[in-house]
Parts: C-alpha cells; structure tokens; sequence
C-alpha cells in the first residue's frame, strides 16, 4: 500500500538544542532535520538559536552560520546560492523550495527544514535522488534530428517558435515539483514526475527536434504519464515560477489530438 | 542481481505500455455524460408524484425514461470502474494485489451493472 504512516526507523526524535550566543537579541529559531546513517538511530530534530542581527536573510544563510558557528555536521547540498543551480532544494517551512531563495523574513514563526519528502535520505538535509535524475535522462533531453544541421550555420528558430520553450528551458531539475507530488510519493518507481515530464515537453515542443511522435510514443503509459492527476502541488512549489502542470496537461492534449 | 540495475535501466522498466490515452478520454466523456444524466436523474425523481413503487414504476414505463436510464447506468458504472482502477493503481502498490482488485471489481461493477440494465428493461417492457 501506499505508506501513510512513517516506517519505525523514520519516526523522529527530538534532537540536541543550541542556545543562540551570549547578548543575541533578535532570535530566530530553527528545527532542522538531523540523520546519520552511521550511527544506526532515527532521525532527530535539532533546534537551533540563530542571532539574526549576525546572519544573511535567506534560509540558506542561516543553515550555513549553523554549520560554520555551531554545528559543522550539518549537510546539506549547496552550490550557486542564487536560484541557479537547484543543489539547496529542501523543505522549508511546509513547503519544498530553494534554501538560497526563500527569505527568513517570510517565515512566520520556527523555521523547520526538512530534507525533500519521500526520498531516501543519505544525511541530514541531503536526499538520494539517483532515481529522479535518471528518469531525467530516461526522456532524452537532447535534440534528436534526423536532419543532419546545415554545414555552416546553426540550426535557426523563428521567434515565435523559441517563445514555446520558454517556461520550460528554465528547469533547473531541483526535484521541488516532483517530490511535492502525491502520485510520485506512492509511485515514483513508474511515474516520471513533474519534471521529467516539464524537460520531456520542452523537446516535444523544440521546432527543430524531429522525434515529436517517438516521444510521445514513450510516454504514453497509464504510469509513466497518467499518473499526473493535475493535483498541482508541482506548479506551487516550483521556486523559478514554472508551471508543470500545464506541461503536462499540454502533453495528454497532444495524446488526444493524435488519435484522431 | 536486480540491485546490480543501473537507474537508468531501472527508471525504464519495462518501457511504455502504449495505452492509457483512450482511458484518460472515455472517463472525461463518460464524466460529462453524466453531468446532464444525473440531474436529469434527480430531477425526474424529486419531480414524481409520489415516492412510492407505483409511481417509480409508472415512470421507467416510459421510453424515454427507461433508455436515459440505461444510458446513466452504463454511464455510471463505466466510469466508476474506471476511477477504481487509477484509485489503485495509486494506491496498492503490490502488482498482484493491484490487478486482482482490479478485476474484482471490474467483475461486480459489471454484475451490478447488467443487473441494473436487465431491471429497467423488465420494467420498461413488460410493464
């Protein structure tokens, strides 16, 4: 059955608390997501006092004073810091979002942050997500042509036919869409999620890829697509404001029309 | 040595099944049939004279009545056995498991289905 309920050795613990430093008046709190693999225990919550008169405003400036200042085990991915690479995808505050983009003022209240829900864990912050970058690559993200590209130019695009890719070309494949989604917790074994399928859409509609009907051809599957029940968790969570859903939708309509 | 799969391999599975479509269109059409058909449906009950056999009986005699129906019925069950099956495929994540709910299910919406129909054409054509 789909799980409702975490499993025994997920059930979290209350972890260690760490004061916020001698003098520090204005204090944020943050409840982080702790696991060690190593050490055979459940994951805990640990509770952090952060000075925030001594501390960036994004969360991602918080959790890396925590980890300089405090604690240097804390892990967690992180790259660009500015919306760009996807690397600090996590979930903060309820919601699956870039740490380097989502403001502490924003927060009301404690500020939790927890890994990307329903992924294996390796520590802490960081989640495995082996099989969403290969469902990535199992959509082909690269223009297939038979049409062998002119010998001394590009292959051209008109203007309207590029504005198709926008809103699609900005993925930035940091899993916030696909690891919001219901259907992709109970069935991410078979169905492609949100952004596989957005990247896969982005080719179908490239002007210069010939493989349109191969495409589809590969998506056509009660699992791979028809898992989506446009439940729209993806095109919430989306931090660069893409819209999954819609993609989606756009590909079951190119299903349809090709019926007949 | 099913561990030994690269993610790829894995992420592939067993590759597309080639379907689903024409489920994902015959449950929006069925879906919108019965729009109309059901308050069609309620109406044509909370509009009787009476609540009582005679009356419902008296009601489905009518052609037009006995076939609208049998067309909510086969509406009806159609589409219910079609929303069972994404509710588990969704949901019971064991292969057999998910297939003989399935076909149970399909079976008793079929039974009850037959049997609605073969009510209505007993009542509609022997009076």
């Amino acid at each position: 059955m789909a799980e409702f309920k975490l499993p025994a050795n997920s059930v979290l613990k209350i972890g260690k608390t760490y004061p916020a430093p001698e003098g520090a008046r204005n204090i944020k709190i943050f409840k982080v997501y702790r696991y060690d693999p190593s050490n055979g225990e459940n994951p805990s919550i640990d509770t952090f006092h952060v000075d925030m008169d001594n501390c960036g405003p994004m969360v991602l400036d918080a959790l890396l004073k925590i980890k300089s200042d405090t604690d240097a085990s804390v892990s967690l991915r992180r790259s660009c810091r500015e919306g760009i690479c996807g690397s600090c995808s996590m979930n903060i505050d309820g919601q699956n979002t870039l740490a380097c983009t989502k403001a502490i003022d924003d927060i009301k209240g404690d500020v939790t942050v927890y890994p990307l829900p329903h992924q294996p864990v390796v520590k802490d912050l960081v989640s495995d997500l082996t099989n969403f970058y290969a469902q990535y690559a199992s959509v082909e993200p690269w223009l297939k042509s038979d049409t062998p590209a002119p010998p001394d130019q590009e292959r051209l695009q008109s203007v309207d036919d590029r504005k198709q890719l926008d809103g699609l070309y900005e993925c930035i494949m940091c899993a916030c869409c696909s690891t919001s989604c219901p259907s992709y917790w109970w069935n991410s074994d078979r169905f492609l999620g949100p952004a596989a399928l957005l990247n896969a859409y982005r080719w179908i509609s490239d002007s210069r890829d010939d493989a349109t009907g191969e495409r589809l051809d590969e998506l056509e599957d009660p699992f791979k697509l028809y898992r989506c029940h446009t439940i729209m968790n993806c095109t919430n969570a989306c931090p660069k404001d893409l819209n999954p859903a819609k993609a989606i939708a756009s590909i079951k309509k190119l299903m349809v029309e090709r019926k007949g | 040595m099913s561990n030994l799969r690269t993610p790829l391999s894995k992420a592939k599975g067993l590759g597309s099944a080639k379907t689903g479509t024409d489920h994902f269109i015959v449950q929006r059409i069925t879906a919108l049939a019965l729009m109309p058909l059901v308050v069609w449906l309620c109406m044509s009950l909370a509009f009787l004279p009476d609540a009582n056999y005679i009356s419902v009986h008296l009601w489905l005699n009518s052609p037009f009545n006995a076939v609208l129906m049998i067309v909510t019925l086969i509406a009806g069950f159609y589409h219910g056995a079609l929303g069972m099956q994404v509710i588990f495929e969704d949901y019971i994540s064991s292969h057999s498991a998910r297939i003989i709910a399935i076909i149970i299910t399909n079976l008793l919406l079929f039974f009850f289905a037959v049997l609605g129909v073969f009510s209505v054409l007993k009542i509609a054509i022997s009076g």
